[in-house]
């Protein structure tokens, strides 16, 4: 079992530890169960419908910025891994220029759509 | 560098076994603490005694709400998503375990030493996302709905910052001292993306705070947001959402949540405390003792901003990240680069 074996056991075993608080409260808990004990909680007045409606267009479309810049972070972490060495001179600062100059297009982009400034 | 619980060992299960002892205790004692420290600091701000009844000055409240939440039943909504409702929880609570082992503590022992532990860390950080977003969708509750989708659209937007500006840290790293390292016989070559080499890079330095201030502070903030900690705390905005995306849960499944929270909180100080304030660096104190030492004192400061300032309106939060921090840490990134390359030729 390497490292990555270990982690992945911790992550189990963080799993199982979840399950057994969840077991213990429902063999010591009491368990009462009246005409109203499983309603959605909404302050005390009765519920209107499904949670499960349409919902606002621009959740959406930070998550489509998102997906874009997400990506293209994880190119950068490897050019950053090896961005010191002797052999890529300045040709790597160029490079890791034009490639935000690019990325930064995004953010111009959805600034001038009004998403960032949250107008419909 | 620090030996792994592995090397100690040699046989693999007694090391996890160790490991998963230590990181529980850890984090369950950090749970306990940072609530009762929290309700102190709240009442010493607000000119209060906080809880004073349990135990000397209410050091024992927590264990006493512990207890309490035990022996609550676990109720659950009719008309809700089942498997979503029931495993979320879990997925919030379980990768803590997993991102709280990856961080390097001290000189000389550490849980792990990968070579890509900070993208772990980020990695099981967003785990909660998901796990954020099965609570509120499947509570089929509209408050939870609701706090679910402000929580996922201001996690995934600050995660753009977060990011940006632990990758000019990682820039840093390889450029100090050739990219090479001395401890005693053993010539060490600096990996940016392993935790202790990061830590390592700040010892025969300056911590990385002095050139990075602006990332520490795009970082510090970023971390406030993505912990769901005031003034960024609208998906639980109590005035307004009840509890945000966990209305719907009660007892110990509602505990787990908050384990969670508080442990990710810990772990978002950890880090920055790797990232920037050098770590277990630190004169005559022994390591562990310095590394926290920092991240209870950012975990403090942290404290001290929920109960300064107001809660920000929610296009007010997300115009924040992306027309100021992201632009900022873009830039900040910019700058790194080509100073670097002035400096090293």
């Amino acid at each position: 079992m390497t490292d990555y074996g270990q982690l992945i056991a911790y992550l189990g075993i963080g799993f199982a530890l979840g399950i057994a608080a969840l077991v213990v409260p429902s063999l010591i808990a009491p368990r009462y169960k009246g005409a109203e004990t499983e309603k959605t909680y909404e302050c005390g007045v009765d519920t209107v419908g499904s949670a499960w409606i349409r919902f606002g267009i621009s959740f959406y479309l930070f998550a489509l910025i998102f997906v874009a810049f997400e990506v293209d972070i994880l190119y950068l972490f490897p050019v950053a891994l090896v961005f010191n060495e002797e052999m890529f001179g300045w040709r790597a600062f160029v490079e890791v220029f034009i490639f935000l100059l690019i990325l930064s297009l995004a953010i111009v982009y959805a600034w001038r759509k009004g998403v960032i400034r949250w107008t419909r | 560098m620090p030996r792994t619980l592995l090397d100690i060992f040699g046989n693999p299960f007694i090391a996890t076994g160790v490991g998963i002892g230590a990181v529980m205790t850890v984090l369950s004692i950090n749970v306990l603490f940072c609530i009762w420290f929290e309700r102190k600091v709240s009442a010493w701000i607000q000119r209060r005694l906080g809880p004073m009844e349990v135990g000397p000055q209410g050091t024992l409240q927590t264990v006493a709400d512990m207890v309490k939440l035990l022996g609550k039943q676990l109720l659950t909504p009719a008309g809700i998503d089942k498997p979503l409702y029931h495993l979320a929880p879990l997925i919030i609570f379980a990768p803590v375990v997993a991102s709280a082992s990856l961080l390097p503590f001290s000189k000389s022992v550490a849980l792990s030493d990968l070579n890509i532990g900070l993208i772990l860390v980020f990695m099981f950080g967003g785990f909660a996302v998901v796990g954020i977003f099965m609570a509120g969708w499947g509570s089929n509750n509209k408050y939870a709905l609701l706090g679910a989708m402000r929580s996922v659209a201001q996690n995934i937007s600050y995660e753009v910052p977060l990011l940006l500006s632990a990758l000019s840290v990682v820039l840093m790293v390889g450029a100090q001292g050739g990219g090479q390292i001395e401890i005693g016989d053993e010539v060490i070559q600096l990996n940016g993306l392993n935790l202790s080499h990061i830590t390592l890079a700040q010892t025969s330095g300056l911590w990385f705070i002095v050139f990075q201030p602006i990332a520490a502070v795009i970082f510090f903030i970023a971390i406030l947001a993505e912990t769901n900690r005031a003034p960024f705390d609208l998906p639980e905005a109590e005035s307004e959402l009840i509890a945000g995306f966990h209305t719907e849960y009660s007892g110990m499944r509602f505990g787990l949540f908050f384990f969670g929270e508080y442990s990710n909180m810990f772990i978002g100080a950890m880090l920055a405390t790797v990232l920037f304030l050098g770590g277990w660096d630190g004169p005559l104190l022994p390591g562990p003792v310095w590394f926290f030492f920092k991240s209870y004192l950012l975990i403090f400061v942290m404290m001290w901003v929920r109960w300064t300032f107001p809660r920000l309106r929610f296009d007010q939060l997300m115009a924040f990240c992306w027309a100021v921090l992201t632009p900022l840490a873009i830039v900040n990134i910019l700058v790194t680069a080509f100073a670097l390359k002035v400096v090293n030729g």
